[in-house]
């Protein structure tokens, strides 16, 4: 069922980039269960520690392919002097995001709430508490508060916006944003130098577990079906691997349909969990793949339906529509830097987005 | 040298304590000065604005990098040059690697003693494409201006049917006897007409 019908490939031996998160799970998944071996394959699955180094190591060739930050391939092209545009093919997840407050704001949250209607908020939290408890830090003196994301070009900023934006809270002076690596969130909660972040899993779920924070809101009540993760490889790459591109997509497609099915993802976390991929307990990096968002230690989890989406009618087919939108988000950020016309947007989006490729992989896929 | 170069902060952020200590030693009586941050994590900003650095040189893996990336990225914080430390070859990307922040490499077989010419052209390198981008917000800037004034010129024309020449005139004594940008009388005016047309609706 192989090489019977697939056409040779230019390259068997693959690097693919990853970074240490719940929604790495198709590429782990696709080398777990051989389905690259199957496309013939050989893929070694590398561990970076960050979003900036895994974009720059896929410019210049020394990984074939990544799981990216959505936003990342679009940066890559805005501005001028873009040599090795980032492409994609291929929607890796949906949603799978976390906004989780320190216990500490919690409280001064749960304060207001109080106040104002004698009951503790309900979950998804509205941000108007957040707002009414900003208002009296400063009647108090008290110091802004920050917020940490994982990259400038990421749906966690974004999302954290318009959050924010929701209760007329001003990202820009009501409250600082930096920049922190997922695997350092939690030790920068626990010290106090941010009061809250926007993270993907399993390092929300890992806060709530260390009793460090609460997980107020995630992805899905913010944003219906955001494309969050791609792979990516860059477009000169592809066109060097023209066949060797369709037969990784044909073996990631395949693993995202393993985990459509939810009798699989039990599985699915236990591999994850292992030392060779996210190394923490299966505690933590479970529930999101299982629907289930932990909220505060000692009370129910929260039912979030599709908290990690892999796959579902579409969703992989990367859209222009998406492309659009991620622009349009990146320049309500301000992130592009003056505007830009609207062919200017068309053509950076039709270079990023490659829904032609995705199809390409489909009819491979149908008559294997 | 006859001129006297001014002191250079660097900050060094690397965990390989013996690479970290090579450059510093090469850079002993150069106008660089060294500080060394091993094992940092979350207070890297603090950090930066503390000791207001000149130059950041971080390795390529740590995963503090998207946080130095932020500095060239989100408005609030002032943009620094930034070399980084590879093992790997990093081939000539400089195009796409200015604009993420990284003005240099250096390479495992870069030899210490290169140091100091590398971070001089990062430094230069650094202020060439900050020169040309903020030449390029102020042509953009100025583009905008244009936008509203001519706007505001289409209003007076067909509103009051003046020349385009007189219209021209017009904003501009307006702007002096204000003591305000011709692009602010401009922008005010068309947001009146905006307003106007909508509350006749």
């Amino acid at each position: 069922m192989t090489s019977n019908t697939a056409k040779a490939l230019e390259k068997t031996q693959l690097t693919l980039g990853i970074i240490a998160l719940t929604d790495s799970a198709p590429l782990v998944i696709a080398k777990h269960l051989g389905l690259f071996q199957h496309w013939g394959l050989t893929v070694d699955l590398a561990l970076q520690h960050s979003w900036s180094t895994l974009r720059d190591k896929l410019q210049a060739g020394l990984l074939d392919g990544a799981q990216m930050l959505a936003p990342i391939p679009l940066a890559s092209c805005t501005g001028a002097n873009s040599g090795n545009a980032l492409i994609t093919a291929f929607n890796l997840s949906m949603n799978g995001n976390g906004i989780t407050l320190s216990k500490a704001l919690y409280r001064e949250v749960c304060q207001v709430s109080d106040e104002f209607e004698q009951q503790t908020p309900k979950l998804p939290l509205t941000a108007s508490y957040l707002k009414l408890a900003i208002a009296k830090r400063k009647q108090q003196g008290l110091a802004k508060l920050t917020f940490a994301v994982v990259h400038p070009y990421s749906c966690h900023f974004y999302q954290l916006r318009d959050w924010l934006k929701s209760a007329d809270i001003d990202i820009d002076s009501d409250i600082d944003v930096m920049v922190i690596a997922p695997v350092d969130m939690n030790a920068a909660l626990e010290s106090g130098d941010i009061d809250g972040f926007c993270v993907g899993n399993p390092w929300n779920a890992k806060a709530v577990r260390a009793d460090i924070g609460v997980t107020v809101i995630t992805s899905c009540d913010i944003w219906s079906q955001a494309p969050e993760k791609v792979l990516a490889v860059s477009e000169r790459w592809q066109q060097q691997n023209p066949n060797t591109f369709l037969a990784l997509l044909a073996a990631v497609q395949q693993a995202c349909q393993w985990l459509a099915e939810p009798i699989n993802r039990f599985e699915a976390a236990v591999i994850l969990s292992s030392s060779e991929y996210l190394n923490e307990e299966l505690s933590v990096v479970a529930p999101s793949l299982l629907d289930s968002c932990l909220t505060e230690r000692g009370e129910p989890p929260r039912k979030v339906v599709a908290y990690n989406r892999f796959i579902s009618q579409e969703a992989n087919k990367p859209t222009l529509t998406q492309g659009y939108q991620l622009l349009e988000k990146m320049a309500t950020a301000g992130q592009l830097n003056g505007e830009l016309s609207q062919s200017q947007q068309h053509q950076i989006v039709k270079q990023v987005y490659r829904p032609d490729l995705y199809i390409a992989m489909q009819r491979l896929l149908a008559v294997s | 040298m006859t001129k006297k170069q001014e002191q250079l902060t660097v900050l060094v952020i690397d965990d390989d304590m013996a690479r970290a200590q090579s450059f510093q030693s090469a850079l002993a009586d150069t106008p660089y000065q060294v500080i060394h941050l091993a094992h940092t994590s979350m207070s890297l900003l603090k950090e930066v604005e503390r000791h207001q650095p000149d130059i950041i040189l971080i390795d390529i893996e740590s995963p503090n990098r998207d946080t130095i990336e932020s500095l060239a990225t989100i408005s609030a914080y002032n943009p620094k040059p930034v070399v980084m430390f590879s093992d790997n070859q990093m081939p000539d990307m400089v195009n796409d690697s200015i604009k993420a922040g990284v003005s240099a490499y250096i390479t495992s077989d870069t030899r210490p003693d290169k140091a100091k010419f590398i971070l001089d052209v990062a430094v230069a390198r650094f202020n060439e494409f900050q020169k040309l981008r903020d030449e390029l917000d102020q042509a953009k800037r100025k583009l905008a201006s244009r936008k509203w004034v001519d706007q505001a010129k289409a209003i007076l024309i067909e509103q009051q049917g003046m020349s385009e020449q007189q219209a021209y005139n017009a904003i501009r004594k307006m702007a002096m006897n204000n003591g305000q940008k011709m692009e602010d009388v401009a922008k005010n005016m068309v947001d009146m007409m905006q307003l106007m047309a909508g509350g006749k609706q």
